[in-house]
């Protein structure tokens, strides 16, 4: 398990927990869910990810360390 | 209630494009989440009979996180005769949760797949039969920027509203599982190899070559301002000039001589020819500065803009930039929000509705009022600048970027509360539909030409009276404002003209001091209180309504004193250099 701000680019992950926040759930970022690490931008800037390979969200840093997430093999 | 037809879905999903289809009536939209912010209604006739089809602000879910989603909810509790479901059919599972929530409400809906073409092009295929057995009501697919699946969708909203049933499946358990569990029933994706628009789309979002991007994109946007104003602006100052202005001159004097002897009459028919047709006579500056000044400005903005709003370019701003703004105490995603304060602050500070905290929805409206010039006033700007010095717009540029960042860090360290962190969803990038673009375009001038024509007129008239009587000598020379404008400022004394006009629009701070004969530092001096001076009187008007009459005269009074002050400022360090 490791936090979503340190994760590999372009690693296939799982999402392990997510804070509650209800935006994120909306969105579908929920445990379970299949996100892949886009970019991540210098100067405490957001992480972008891919969700389910079907849409893209942008993370702030605050709430991206807040979440957890383990790789997956795909 | 039961005559409302409520159209709902995901933001930037396509509603307001439905709305405008289904009813005529112009819904902005834009390609990325939180266009519409308030509700809008329109007439359409289904199996003759007449409803009131309501846009409805784009929500997540029926658990509000926003003012703007609120909106959503407040519908959906007080009931309608059907609901008008728009899923993304590229995002079917998080569209299909909403609808899994909204079905709780009991009201008839039909649904539409929309987006089909983005959605096909990304090897997305969907089972609508199957769909329409799950969802136990109908669906149907669409393409709405071209108009197709309109006639389909009506036809099953009459016989939705006929039957008065299907109001869906009963979802049990958790809505996603439910949603989840459709999804992949109906749904089969193929992979397929991104095209040319996909790959430009994440390109921008990579830091490289993501900023070099952006910062051609910008100096374009301000290049098509400039150079588009600009070239917009000769045919037009030749028309009026030469042609307009003339005209209603020869025409004023003829009824004039028809009643008076011209070459000897008395004071009171001087005023008044002053007023109509002198050098700031009605005739005169209302088309020397709305037409020929302001419009082509005006239009060359909304070109630029208009299409970098539907590509859905201004979230990968935002997302570039999100580090750099939190440092000055707001999100990325209120960028978008300054983007269109460069248009007009009153759509701004509506389309701030969606920032999800207090702190962020104050610091965006006090950036915009306090930092952010509107295009007409930019458009005066530049024509005053640039006829002087090139590098005099680049300067006010620099100027101006300076202010937003110390307005934003002051009003940081003094606004309390929290500011949340990004979440912002990343809309596909799309060459905008000609259509949707023209027709946007379009109805942004107009509304421009409508809602800014009234106060023009009000101040070239306040300039003409001012001006043909010679209260603004009067003015001018009394001891105070001769301090303030030539003392501390160091402007010629008619400069006090755009001061006083200045309180009705923004652009005419700017307009009457054109036609003076000024220094190099007396038009920077004037660029700096002008891009400062205080909002227009429209502006006031909407903060006054979003928050309270306080915070507009705080607003009112605060700008009217940071921009004499900084301009000031400016005049007395550069007087000790030169």
């Amino acid at each position: 398990m490791l936090n979503l701000y340190k994760a590999k680019k372009g690693r296939g992950l799982c999402v392990v927990s997510v804070p509650d926040i209800d935006l994120l759930q909306n969105l579908g970022l929920r445990e379970g869910t299949n996100i892949s690490v886009k970019n991540r931008y210098a100067l405490g800037g957001p992480v972008l990810l891919r969700v389910e390979k079907s849409f893209s969200v942008a993370i702030g840093k605050d709430i991206a360390t807040q979440i957890s997430v383990k790789e997956t093999n795909k | 209630m039961r005559r409302r037809i409520l159209l709902m879905g995901n933001p930037n999903v396509g509603k307001s494009i439905f709305f405008t289809e289904l009813t005529g009536i112009h819904a902005m939209s834009a390609n990325y989440t939180g266009t519409t912010v308030s509700f809008m209604e329109g007439k359409i006739t289904v199996g003759g009979e007449e409803y009131t089809l309501i846009d409805v602000p784009g929500t997540y879910s029926m658990t509000p996180t926003s003012e703007a989603e609120a909106v959503a909810e407040k519908f959906m509790q007080e009931g309608a005769a059907a609901v008008i479901c728009v899923l993304d059919a590229s995002n079917l599972e998080r569209n299909l949760k909403l609808a899994m929530e909204m079905m709780q409400y009991n009201i008839p809906m039909v649904f539409t797949l929309n987006m089909m073409d983005v959605a096909e092009r990304h090897g997305v295929l969907i089972d609508v039969k199957l769909l329409e057995e799950q969802l136990n009501a109908p669906v149907i697919k669409s393409v709405a920027v071209k108009g197709k699946g309109l006639e389909e969708l009506i036809t099953r909203l009459e016989i939705l509203l006929k039957n008065k049933t299907g109001c869906g499946r009963t979802c049990e358990g958790c809505p996603w599982a439910a949603a989840k569990e459709i999804c992949t029933q109906v749904r089969t994706v193929k992979p397929q190899n991104p095209g040319f628009l996909d790959k430009l789309g994440d390109a921008m979002l990579n830091p490289f070559p993501g900023l070099p991007i952006a910062v051609f994109v910008l100096a374009l946007l301000v290049g098509v301002v400039v150079f588009g104003g600009r070239g917009l602006r000769m045919p037009l100052i030749m028309l009026t000039d030469g042609l307009v202005v003339p005209f209603f001159r020869q025409v004023i004097m003829g009824v004039f001589s028809f009643f008076t002897d011209v070459e000897n009459m008395g004071g009171f028919t001087n005023i008044l020819l002053e007023i109509l047709i002198g050098e700031y006579g009605i005739f005169v500056i209302s088309f020397q500065w709305i037409i020929a000044l302001i419009l082509p400005y005006v239009f060359a903005f909304y070109v630029g803009i208009t299409f970098l709003e539907d590509s859905g370019y201004l979230p990968r701003l935002s997302v570039l930039f999100d580090n750099i703004m939190r440092k000055l105490g707001v999100q990325g995603g209120s960028l978008i929000h300054v983007f269109l304060a460069l248009g007009c602050a009153v759509p701004a500070i509506l389309g701030s509705r969606t920032a999800t905290t207090k702190k962020e929805r104050i610091m965006i409206v006090t950036i915009v009022c306090f930092a952010i010039p509107c295009i007409s006033q930019v458009g005066a700007l530049i024509a005053l600048l640039s006829a002087f010095s090139w590098w005099m717009t680049p300067a006010m540029v620099l100027f101006a970027m300076f202010m937003f960042t110390t307005v934003a860090f002051i009003a940081n360290k003094v606004i309390k509360g929290k500011v949340d962190p990004l979440i912002l969803e990343i809309p596909n990038l799309l060459l905008p539909n000609p259509k949707t673009y023209f027709r946007k375009l379009a109805i942004r001038m107009k509304h421009f030409v409508k809602d800014a024509e009234f106060p023009m007129l009000i101040a070239v008239f306040i300039a003409a009276i001012l001006a043909g009587t010679g209260i603004i000598t009067i003015i001018a020379q009394n001891a105070v404002v001769q301090n303030i404008v030539s003392g501390w400022l160091g402007m010629p004394q008619e400069a006090v003209v755009a001061l006083i006009l200045g309180i009705v629009r923004r652009e005419m701070s700017v307009a009457p001091l054109i036609a003076l004969d000024l220094t190099y530092l007396q038009v920077f001096v004037a660029g700096v209180v002008s891009l400062l001076y205080l909002p227009c009187l429209s502006v006031f008007g909407v903060v006054a309504k979003e928050f309270k009459t306080r915070v507009a005269v705080i607003i009112f009074l605060g700008t009217i004193f940071t921009a004499i002050f900084v301009g000031g400022v400016v005049n007395q360090i550069a007087r000790l250099f030169m």
